[in-house]
C-alpha cells in the first residue's frame, strides 16, 4: 500500500489534481459560484493527496527518482527526484495550501461579481502545482521552467485586485525582481554546466569535482543572490512588502508562508548537498545575511502601521532566522563537525515548517480582518476582540507563536537555533566565533522585538476602543474561515507539545543528506518528550511546560475565586479619563507605540518628522488653527542601493540610445561591419 | 572558365556601376546586364551538367530578373518622377578607395577558407564575395530607396555566383526560393518606396530619422 | 520528604516575595530619616486589595480579565522551575535558561496587551514603554546567562548553580562581567531605578505602574504580587547562578534548612543592594535607557568572548 502511495503515478495524480482544477476554473469562469467550488474542491483534494503523498515517502524513506516522459530537446529532460527534503517541503506546500483552500471558500465571496473568479482558481492551482514542481524537478532546464511558472502565476494573483493601482505597481516590481533574480539563477546554472556538462543535479553532484573553486565561489554569489531575491533577504527584499500585501489573503499566506521558503529549500539543496565540500566563508556570510535580514526586517516591520506589510517584513525576518540555522550548518560542516551541523540544519527545517504554519495563520487572520473593515491601516481598526473574538483569539495565538513563546511551536525552532548558535560559540576558534555571537546577539534582540511589535498588531488592531466608524459594521468571520484560522492554531499549538518527536523526525530527513549519513545525532527524547541536546547540554519539554502552566492557572483561580473571594462585586466602569470625555484619539496608536523604538535605532531607520502649522491669522501667527505632524521612515534600499543602481542602468541606456539613429544606412553598416567581424573571427 | 570570369566581371563591373552612376534609368538598366549575366552563368552550368531544370530556372530568372523587374522599376521612375538618383554619404574618391579595400579584403589570405571551397575557382570565389561585399557596402552609401532596393537585388545576384562557382546551387529548389524572394521583395519595395514618398514626400530615406524620439 | 522540598520550592516563590518589598521598602525609609512600614505590610496589602472590590473599564476585553492570572501563573511556574534554596532538583524539563526567559517574555507580552486594552492614554504608553525595554533587556539577559552557561557547561540552571562558576579562575573575569550586566538587566527587568520608579503613579516615571493604573481589587493584588514574584525570581536567579554558596545538593533535613537559612541572606542582602542603589541615584531620562542596557550586552559579549 505504501508503495502505491509512494510511487511516481502518485506523484502525477497529485499534479493531474491541480491541472484538472486548473483547467476547470478556466472552463466555469462565467459562473462564479461553481468556479469556487470547482477549484476549492480540487485544491483541497490535492493538498490532501499531496499531505498523503509527502507522508508516505516520508514513513518508507525511499528517495523516488523518475523521468516523467521525453522531451524533444537535448538539455531538457522532464527528471524528477523526489528525495526526503523534496517530500518534507511537497507536505508542507500540501498543508498551507490545504488551509488556504478552506479559507478561500469563504474568502473568495467577496470577490464575487468584482472580479473573474475561474481566472483566480486557474492560477491559484498553476501557482500550487508550479511550487510542487519546483521541489521535485531535478534537470536545471526543467528546474527553471518550474520556476518561472511559479512565478508568474503568482504575479497575476498578485494583480488579482487590479482595481488598485498600487497593487498593479507591486506586482510589477515583482515580476522585474523576481526576474532578476532568475537571471542570476541561470548564469549559476550555466556556470555549472560548463564545468560540469549537464544540468542534471544528479550529474552535477557527482561532477562536482572538476568545478574550480573560483568559480564554486562565483556559483555560490550568483545562486545566493538569485533564490535570495525570492527568499527576501536584504537587500533584495524590496518586492516582499510590496507584493505580499496586494495578493487576495489566502495567496498572502500562502506566498509567505511557502511560496519564499522554495528559495531556500534551493539554497539547501545546492550548498548542503550539490555543492559539497564548501569553503567555510560561505557558512559564515549565509549567517551575515541571516542576521541582517532577521534584524533589519523586526525593525522595519515595527515601523509599519499597514498590517499585511507589517507580516510580509516578519516574514522577511523569520527566513533570516531559518538561514542562520543553515549558515550554521554549511559552518559546521566546512570545519567536519557533522553532528552540530545536523543539529544546525534540523533547526532551519523546524524553523520553516513552524513559520509556513504560524505566518499563514496570521496572514489569514488579518485577512479576515481587512475583509470586514476594508482597510489595511491599522490606525483605523481598534476594539475588534469585541466584534470579532474568535478571529482575535486566533490571531493571538499566531502572535504568541511567531514572538517564540513557549508552548507554542515558534520557541522550539529558535531554542533549537540558539543551541547551534551556542554549540558554534563553543566549539568555533575566533573569527567563526565572533560572527556565531553577533549571529546569537541579532536572534536574541529579534526575538525581544519581534513580541513587541506583535503587541502592537494585535493592541492596536483589537483591543480599546475603536478608532474609526467602520469597526462597528465589523462581523465575526465565516465559518470556512474559521475552520482553517483554528486548525493553523491547533497545528501550532500541537506542534510545539510534540516538538520532541517531530525534531527526531526532522533529524532523519536531516540524515538523507549525503554528508550526513553517518553523522551521530546530537539530539535525544528521554522520556518521550524532553528534547535534549548533547547529553544534558540543554533540555527542553513544551508538554511539561504547558501542564505545568495550566495546573499554575488552574489552582490560581481556584483559590483566589473561591477560598480568598467570595463576595466580591466587579463593577463595569469607564477607563480613567482624567475628567474629560473619553475619545478614540486618548488611545495609543501603532505609530506612537513603535515610535520609541524606531527613535532609539534611527541610526538605522532614519526617521523624520515634519510640523505644520496652520494660523487663524497669517501674519500675527499666535493661533494655530491646526498642526500636522508627518512622521515617516526613510527608504534606506531605495536610497542608497537601488536608486544609484537605476541612475546607472539608466545612463547607461541613454548613452547606448545613440547606436539608434534613425538611419537605415547606419543600420545596415552595423550588419555589414558585424559579418565581417565575424568572418575574420571565425576563419 | 575564361566565359564564366568574363560573365562574373560583367556582374562586378556593374555593381561598380552602380556605385558611380547618378541617374536612376541606368541603375535599372545596370541591374538588367547583371541579371543577364547570372543567366548566362546558370545556361554555362547547364551546360557542363546537364541538369535540365537548370535550363528552366535559367529562363525563368532571364524573364523575371532581366526583363520584368527592371520594367517594373523603370515605371516606378517614371511614376515618381525620379530621373536623378540621390546622393551618397561619401564622396566618389573615397567611395573608390572603399571599393578597393573591400575587394582587398575579399581577395585576402583571411579569407581564404571560404573563397578555397573549391580552389580551382578560386579567383571567381572571390570575385563573387567582392561583389557581395560592394552591394552591401552600396545599401550603406546610398541614400535613396531605389538605390537601396538595387543594392539588395544585386547583393542577391552576387550570392547566386557565389554558390554557383562554390558548387552549392545544384538544387532547384535554392533558385526557385531565390526568385520567389525576390517577388517579396518587390512587394516590399513598392509598398515602402509608397509609404515614404506619401509620408515624406521624397524617396530620400534620411528624412525618416524625423521618425525618431 | 522529597514532596514536601517540591511543594516548598514551588510556593516558595509568592510566599517570599512581598517580603523583598517590603525590606527594600522600610531600607528607603530608613535611609530617608523616616521609620517606615513594617516589612510585612506588603502582605496585609494583598490581602486588603484581594478582599476588596472591582471597578472594570466597559473597553476592557478578556484579555484584561485574565492578565493577571497568566502572568502570576507564570511567575508561579517560572519560580518554581530555577534554583531557590536546592541544587539537585534536577529540572531538566523547564529549567533551562531560555525557557525562562521566554516564559517570562509570556508575562510581558500580556501585561502589555493588558496595558493596551483600556484604551487609556497612561496605559498605552506604559505598555510602549515596557516591550521596548524588554526588547533591549532581552539580548543583555539571554547573553549573561549564556555566559555562565558556557562556563558551566550545561544551560540548565540547576546545572549552573551545582557548578560555582567564580570557582574557576581563568574565568572570572567572564563571571565578573558577566555578573554585572546580569545587575543591569536585573533593575530593567523587574521596573526598579533607573528605569522605572515603583513608588510613583506619575506618568512622567511609570512603566510598569502605567499598566497597573486600571486595575482594582484581586486582580491588582495579583498584578502587584506578579512584579513581586518577578523581583524574586531575577534575585534569585542572580544570587543562585553566580554565588552558589549554601545550597542544598542533597535531600537531607539539615542541608534543606541551611539552604533556606543562606537563601534568606542572600535575599536580604541583594535587597539592600537594590535599596542602595534606588536611595542613591535618580531614574534616568527615558531614552538614555538604551544606552544603559547596550552596555549590559557589550559587558556580556566581552565576558563571552574571554571564555576560551
Amino acid at each position: 500500500m505504501l508503495e502505491i502511495i509512494a510511487s511516481p503515478i502518485s506523484f502525477f495524480i497529485l499534479l493531474e489534481l491541480f491541472l484538472i482544477g486548473a483547467a476547470g476554473s478556466l472552463v466555469l469562469r462565467k459562473n462564479d459560484a461553481s468556479a469556487n467550488v470547482w477549484s476549492s474542491f480540487f485544491a483541497i483534494a490535492g493538498s490532501l493527496w499531496g499531505l498523503l503523498f509527502a507522508s508516505a515517502i516520508l514513513i518508507s524513506g525511499q528517495a523516488l527518482s523518475f523521468v516523467a516522459g521525453t522531451s524533444p530537446f537535448p538539455l531538457l529532460s522532464l527528471a524528477m527526484h523526489i528525495d526526503m527534503l523534496s517530500a518534507l517541503f511537497i507536505f508542507i506546500i500540501s498543508l498551507i495550501a490545504l488551509f488556504c483552500s478552506i479559507y478561500g471558500i469563504g474568502y473568495v465571496k467577496h470577490f464575487y461579481k468584482k472580479y473573474n473568479i475561474g481566472t483566480l482558481g486557474f492560477f491559484y492551482h498553476l501557482f500550487i502545482a508550479g511550487m510542487v514542481l519546483v521541489v521535485t524537478a531535478s534537470n536545471g532546464i526543467f528546474f527553471l521552467i518550474a520556476w518561472e511558472i511559479m512565478s508568474v502565476a503568482s504575479y497575476f494573483l498578485v494583480v488579482y485586485d487590479r482595481n488598485d493601482e498600487n497593487n498593479v505597481k507591486a506586482g510589477f516590481l515583482y515580476l522585474v525582481m523576481t526576474h532578476v533574480g532568475t537571471a542570476f539563477i541561470i548564469a549559476a546554472f550555466l556556470l555549472l554546466y560548463k564545468y560540469t556538462g549537464s544540468f542534471d543535479f544528479e550529474v552535477i553532484k557527482s561532477a562536482v569535482t572538476f568545478i574550480p573553486s573560483s568559480i564554486k565561489n562565483t556559483i555560490f554569489v550568483l545562486s545566493m543572490v538569485g533564490f535570495g531575491v525570492k527568499a527576501g533577504i536584504i537587500p533584495f527584499h524590496i518586492w516582499l512588502p510590496a507584493a505580499h500585501p496586494a495578493a487576495p489573503s489566502h495567496i498572502s499566506a500562502l506566498m509567505s508562508g511557502v511560496m519564499i521558503k522554495t528559495g531556500v529549500f534551493m539554497m539547501m539543496r545546492l550548498f548542503l548537498d550539490i555543492l559539497q565540500p564548501a569553503p567555510v566563508w560561505w557558512g559564515l556570510v549565509v549567517l551575515f545575511v541571516g542576521a541582517t535580514s532577521s534584524l533589519l526586517g523586526v525593525l522595519y516591520a515595527l515601523t509599519e502601521h499597514d498590517i499585511k506589510r507589517l507580516l510580509a517584513y516578519h516574514s522577511i525576518e523569520n527566513i533570516g532566522i531559518i538561514l542562520l540555522g543553515l549558515g550554521s550548518a554549511l559552518t559546521f560542516s566546512s570545519l567536519g563537525m557533522l553532528p552540530l551541523a545536523l543539529l544546525s540544519l534540523v533547526a532551519a527545517l523546524f524553523h520553516t515548517v513552524n513559520h509556513a504554519i504560524f505566518k499563514s495563520l496570521l496572514f489569514l487572520s488579518a485577512g479576515s480582518v481587512i475583509n470586514q473593515m476594508h482597510t489595511r491601516n491599522m490606525e483605523e481598526y481598534g476594539g475588534l476582540i469585541k466584534y470579532m473574538p474568535h478571529t482575535a483569539f486566533f490571531f493571538l495565538i499566531g502572535s504568541m507563536a511567531i514572538s517564540a513563546l513557549p508552548p507554542f511551536n515558534g520557541f522550539f525552532s529558535e531554542w533549537l537555533t540558539f543551541q547551534s548558535l551556542f554549540q558554534g560559540i563553543i566549539a568555533l576558534d575566533s573569527s567563526a566565533r565572533w560572527v556565531f555571537i553577533l549571529a546569537a546577539g541579532a536572534l536574541a534582540f529579534t526575538g525581544g522585538l519581534a513580541l513587541t511589535c506583535f503587541v502592537k498588531a494585535f493592541g492596536a488592531t483589537f483591543l480599546a476602543r475603536p478608532r474609526s466608524a467602520e469597526v462597528s459594521h465589523a462581523k465575526e468571520s465565516s465559518f470556512p474561515l474559521l475552520a482553517a484560522m483554528g486548525a493553523l492554531a491547533a497545528l501550532s499549538l500541537l506542534f510545539g507539545l510534540f516538538s520532541g518527536p517531530v525534531t527526531l523526525f526532522l533529524e532523519t530527513i536531516g540524515k538523507s543528506f549525503s554528508i550526513f549519513q553517518s553523522a551521530p545525532s546530537l539530539l535525544s527524547l528521554p522520556r518521550g518528550h524532553v528534547l535534549t541536546v548533547g547529553s544534558g547540554f540543554a533540555s527542553v519539554s513544551g508538554l511539561a511546560f504547558l501542564v505545568l502552566f495550566t495546573v499554575a492557572i488552574f489552582i490560581v483561580v481556584w483559590i483566589i475565586r473561591s477560598a480568598i473571594n467570595k463576595k466580591q462585586k466587579i463593577k463595569i466602569g469607564a477607563t480613567w479619563d482624567c475628567g474629560t470625555d473619553l475619545t478614540s484619539r486618548m488611545e495609543i496608536t501603532a505609530t506612537g507605540f513603535a515610535r520609541s523604538i524606531v527613535l532609539i535605532f534611527k541610526g538605522v531607520l532614519k526617521p523624520s518628522i515634519q510640523h505644520e502649522i496652520e494660523y487663524h491669522d497669517a501674519e500675527t501667527r499666535y493661533m494655530p488653527k491646526s498642526r500636522t505632524v508627518i512622521l515617516g521612515v526613510r527608504d534606506v534600499h531605495q536610497a542608497y542601493f537601488y536608486r544609484p543602481l537605476h541612475k546607472v542602468v539608466a545612463t547607461l541606456a541613454e548613452q547606448t540610445k545613440n547606436i539608434q539613429s534613425g538611419n537605415i544606412n547606419t543600420y545596415i553598416s552595423y550588419i555589414f561591419i558585424a559579418l565581417l567581424i565575424v568572418l575574420f573571427a571565425t576563419l | 572558365m575564361l566565359t564564366l570570369q568574363f560573365f562574373l566581371g560583367v556582374v562586378f563591373g556593374t555593381i561598380i556601376f552602380l556605385h558611380l552612376t547618378k541617374k536612376n534609368f541606368g541603375v535599372a538598366l545596370a541591374y538588367a546586364l547583371q541579371s543577364l549575366a547570372i543567366t548566362a552563368i546558370l545556361l554555362g552550368s547547364f551546360f557542363e551538367t546537364g541538369n535540365i531544370s537548370l535550363l528552366f530556372i535559367a529562363l525563368l530568372v532571364f524573364i523575371v530578373k532581366v526583363i520584368l523587374a527592371p520594367l517594373f522599376f523603370i515605371k516606378l521612375i517614371q511614376k515618381h518622377r525620379l530621373l536623378f538618383s540621390v546622393s551618397t554619404y561619401l564622396n566618389i574618391p573615397l567611395t573608390l578607395i572603399i571599393i578597393a579595400i573591400l575587394s582587398f579584403v575579399a581577395n585576402s589570405h583571411k579569407l581564404a577558407p571560404l573563397t578555397g571551397i573549391i580552389p580551382a575557382n578560386h579567383t571567381l570565389l572571390s570575385l563573387a564575395l567582392s561583389s557581395m561585399f560592394l552591394s552591401l557596402f552600396l545599401i550603406i552609401n546610398r541614400k535613396g530607396a531605389l538605390s537601396q532596393i538595387m543594392g539588395i537585388l544585386s547583393f542577391e545576384n552576387s550570392i547566386v555566383a557565389f554558390t554557383i562557382f562554390a558548387g552549392l546551387e545544384q538544387s532547384p529548389a535554392l533558385q526557385l526560393g531565390i526568385i520567389f524572394n525576390i517577388f517579396i521583395w518587390l512587394i516590399i519595395a513598392t509598398v515602402f518606396m509608397s509609404m515614404i514618398y506619401k509620408h515624406f514626400g521624397s524617396l530620400d530615406i534620411t528624412s525618416m530619422k524625423h521618425l525618431k524620439d | 520528604m522529597i514532596i514536601l522540598i517540591w511543594t516548598i520550592q514551588l510556593i516558595l516563590t509568592p510566599v517570599v516575595s512581598p517580603l523583598c518589598i517590603g525590606i527594600i521598602k522600610k531600607v528607603k525609609a530608613r535611609l530617608q530619616n523616616r521609620r517606615g512600614a513594617s516589612i510585612f505590610q506588603p502582605y496585609k496589602d494583598l490581602w486588603k486589595l484581594l478582599h476588596k472590590d472591582e471597578v472594570i473599564s466597559s473597553n476592557a476585553s478578556w484579555i484584561f480579565y485574565y492578565a493577571p492570572f497568566i502572568i502570576f501563573a507564570v511567575t508561579i511556574v517560572v519560580g518554581a522551575s530555577i534554583p531557590l534554596f536546592a541544587a539537585f532538583l534536577n529540572n531538566t524539563l523547564t529549567g533551562d535558561m531560555l525557557v525562562i526567559v521566554y516564559a517570562l517574555a509570556i508575562g510581558a507580552f500580556f501585561l502589555a496587551l493588558a496595558g493596551m486594552d483600556t484604551g487609556g492614554a497612561f496605559g498605552g504608553f506604559g505598555s510602549s514603554r515596557e516591550m521596548t525595554l524588554s526588547a533591549l533587556a532581552e539580548g543583555g539577559l539571554i547573553f549573561s546567562l549564556l555566559t555562565v552557561a558556557l562556563i558551566s557547561g550545561s544551560t540548565n540552571l540547576f546545572a549552573i548553580s551545582s557548578s560555582g562558576v567564580f570557582a574557576q579562575d581563568q574565568h572570572f573575569l567572564s563571571a565578573l562581567l558577566a555578573l554585572c550586566g546580569f545587575f543591569i538587566v536585573l533593575l530593567a527587568e523587574t521596573g526598579r531605578f533607573p528605569y522605572d520608579n515603583p513608588d510613583t503613579h506619575l506618568e512622567l516615571t511609570m512603566i510598569h505602574e502605567a499598566i497597573i493604573l486600571e486595575y482594582s481589587g484581586k486582580r491588582l493584588a495579583l498584578m502587584e504580587w506578579a512584579s513581586a514574584n518577578k523581583l524574586l525570581i531575577f534575585i534569585a536567579l542572580g544570587v543562585n547562578l553566580f554565588f552558589p554558596l549554601g545550597l542544598a545538593d542533597n535531600g537531607g533535613v539539615d542541608a534543606i534548612l541551611i539552604g533556606m537559612a543562606a537563601f534568606m541572606v542572600k535575599i536580604f542582602i541583594c535587597c539592600l543592594i537594590i535599596a542602595l542603589i534606588e536611595s542613591s541615584m535618580a531614574k534616568f531620562r527615558f531614552f538614555r535607557l538604551p544606552d544603559l542596557l547596550l552596555v549590559s550586552f557589550i559587558l556580556n559579549v566581552v565576558a563571552l568572548s574571554l571564555i576560551q
